[in-house]
């Protein structure tokens, strides 16, 4: 017989159903992500422009909103020092940022670093929950995304970088600084 | 390589390249220690059960999920193939290679695509393939077999890479991990950009979506499933789960499984092709699943060893297995190696072919234990042990082992279990499954009338 569908809370201990955004900074920092909370539009704002001097280029996904795009020159994925891309979803339980293919792909996997703006509203406790909120309307691709690219394939060493953003940052938007 | 020469490939290894099980047993002691640690606070037993039952389900009902699977995928733009062996999947292969003019292929790593053998027929047909995982392409350059279920090369040290990085890829003798990892970073990025194809496997397909899901920690299966115009997922039809609503469980458990990580590094779930027929930027604007038997309905109507097919392929047997960590998987001479290989392989190879591997156990039960679809390992190894000695396939030497685990054959549990599976599986699965309607129809009736032995007993056998 098939069981219940669930996600069972007793299975993952405390999911951060209390504080979800402060579970999932926990988990995607464990992973060896970054993460940034910003309280309002404003305070984005100035935070991007001072992270974008970093950077010389930039490729952005369509789904990011003008003011949280950066004052970058354009360039392609495949060429771009920096991709940027807005999260569907997220989830504390893991520590997972959900994207959506629909505001393309590339930005999110080619260049070596990949910010990703998330609303502090969209963060869930738990993965399955996160996932429900998509079953109706899914992408081409729904992906989740807890970290850096990493490998311990040469040698058991963990590198990180190794085919997509070596270096990833979860910025999240309307959190309590 | 054949699984016959297991015992002297094994000796080989020992005497010959100690280094091996130095390698693979650090490497797998580290996997069970994320493990459990990832474990620490879950309730293993009830999570454990539940993935059971859910698998079990499928098992039973797997041709009515395999037909939601595929409307689902269908109404998505989706192709659906259906290959019933490793020659068919071969035939699904070349007429898309043709179509569409095929010249590069990246490839995320697939263990099925290695059980067909798709590199070398791929090769074959003058298709340029490229392993992407970094652990496949080490071993790729080598022309080695992986040596473990999600760590291919494991039994490779950091030296082994330098060498063969240094001969095919010119980096210094003495480059960092980091160095080498760029290295064939920057090879791939070239190659992934330039290929018309990416083939993947697939962790699950949910049922209920028509959705493949895949768990990865590099971004080659993103970037496999994401460049290339076209992609083909290899999936076993055994990987299907019935909702959505279980997918978010079955990736953590099978990640905490394999690795410790609360999931991996990136997750794709793919319901259909994307580009421009989905109306979305990028994406490869064809999605062919290929839904692959390979003897995996022969284990299904095999009363006795079929919950081998709930594997989620984590690895976790290995890890933990004292004889695994002697030799690593190239003693095995099988695409899966380890507990759960020694139970698959007879299944879906054939036993004579694959003896002796049943029989390298030491019979201590942890594969079992640290199951996360609860697998009844050393049962099945048993079940494996008794038939080759049934048949007399087995050496004397293996008898007197065996006997010391005749008592196996008296519990009730395996055997009440197994018989009532066995009079509700085989022939509802193939009555239901279109591509198996042909195929059992020249094929012996399976054996069970329903009724179990325990039952006719119970009521006085008649």
């Amino acid at each position: 017989m098939l069981p219940q569908a669930a996600e069972p809370p007793w299975a993952f201990g405390d999911a951060g159903g209390a504080d979800p955004v402060g579970a999932f900074e926990h988990r995607f920092r464990a992973a060896g992500g970054e993460v940034v909370r910003l309280t309002g539009e404003a305070v984005a704002r100035g935070w991007l422009d001072d992270f974008a001097g970093e950077f010389e280029t930039v490729s952005v996904c369509t789904g990011v909103p003008d003011a949280l795009q950066p004052a970058l020159p354009p360039a392609p994925p495949s060429q771009a020092a920096l991709g940027v891309s807005l999260a569907v979803g997220a989830a504390a339980q893991t520590g997972s940022l959900l994207l959506s293919s629909r505001e393309g792909r590339q930005p999110q996997l080619l260049p070596p670093v990949h910010l990703i703006w998330v609303r502090a509203r969209e963060v869930r406790p738990t993965l399955g929950g996160a996932l429900q909120a998509h079953r109706e309307n899914l992408p081409a691709v729904l992906a989740l995304h807890s970290g850096p690219s990493k490998s311990a394939d040469i040698g058991q060493i963990l590198v990180t970088g190794v085919h997509g953003p070596g270096r990833v940052i979860a910025a999240i938007l309307g959190a309590d600084a | 390589m054949s699984s016959h020469d297991y015992r002297a490939r094994a000796r080989r290894i020992i005497e010959e390249t100690p280094e091996v099980r130095e390698a693979v047993t650090a490497a797998t002691r580290t996997f069970v220690d994320h493990r459990r640690d990832a474990y620490a606070d879950l309730d293993e037993i009830a999570l454990s059960g539940w993935a059971e039952q859910v698998k079990s389900h499928v098992l039973t009902h797997l041709g009515d999920y395999l037909e939601e699977a595929e409307a689902r995928l269908v109404e998505r733009g989706a192709h659906v193939h259906w290959a019933e062996t490793a020659s068919d999947v071969h035939q699904i292969f070349e007429r898309i290679v043709r179509e569409h003019g095929v010249q590069k292929v990246v490839k995320a790593k697939s263990m099925l695509s290695e059980e067909v053998a798709l590199n070398p027929f791929l090769e074959s047909l003058g298709v340029e393939v490229f392993e992407t995982d970094l652990g496949e392409y080490i071993i790729q350059l080598l022309g080695e077999p992986p040596s473990h279920i999600v760590g291919p090369s494991i039994h490779k040290s950091l030296d082994d890479t330098r060498v063969i990085f240094h001969e095919r890829l010119g980096t210094p003798r003495d480059a960092s991990p980091e160095r080498l990892a760029q290295a064939a970073r920057g090879l791939l990025r070239d190659q992934f950009i330039t290929a018309d194809l990416g083939v993947s496997g697939g962790n699950f397909l949910v049922a209920e979506t028509g959705s493949i899901a895949l768990i990865e920690n590099e971004g080659n299966i993103r970037l496999s499933t994401s460049v290339p115009r076209i992609h083909v997922a290899v999936v076993g039809i055994e990987k299907v789960l019935p909702r959505w609503a279980d997918l978010s469980t079955f990736l953590q458990v099978t990640a905490k499984s394999a690795t410790g990580q609360p999931v991996g590094c990136f997750v794709s779930i793919i319901p259909g092709p994307g580009g421009s027929p989905a109306g979305e930027p990028d994406g490869p604007e064809e999605l062919h699943v290929v839904l692959v038997d390979a003897g995996r309905t022969r284990l299904l109507a095999d009363p006795k060893v079929w919950e081998a097919l709930r594997c989620v392929r984590c690895g976790a047997c290995l890890n933990i297995c004292p004889v695994y960590r002697q030799t690593g998987g190239h003693a095995y001479g099988y695409v899966y190696s380890g507990p759960i290989g020694a139970v698959v392989a007879p299944g879906l190879v054939g036993l004579e072919e694959t003896l002796p591997l049943p029989f390298a156990s030491s019979d201590c039960g942890a594969c079992a234990d640290v199951c996360p679809v609860r697998i009844p390992i050393p049962e099945l190894l048993h079940v494996w042990r008794q038939r080759a000695v049934e048949r007399g396939l087995s050496s004397s030497e293996e008898r007197s082992v065996l006997s010391l685990w005749a008592s196996f054959a008296t519990r009730a549990r395996l055997f009440g279990w197994a018989e009532n599976v066995a009079g509700l599986v085989p022939q509802w699965v193939i009555r239901r499954l279109p591509m198996l309607r042909d195929w059992s129809s020249g094929r012996e009736a399976p054996p069970a009338d329903g009724r179990t032995f325990r039952e006719l007993w119970d009521k006085g056998i008649k």
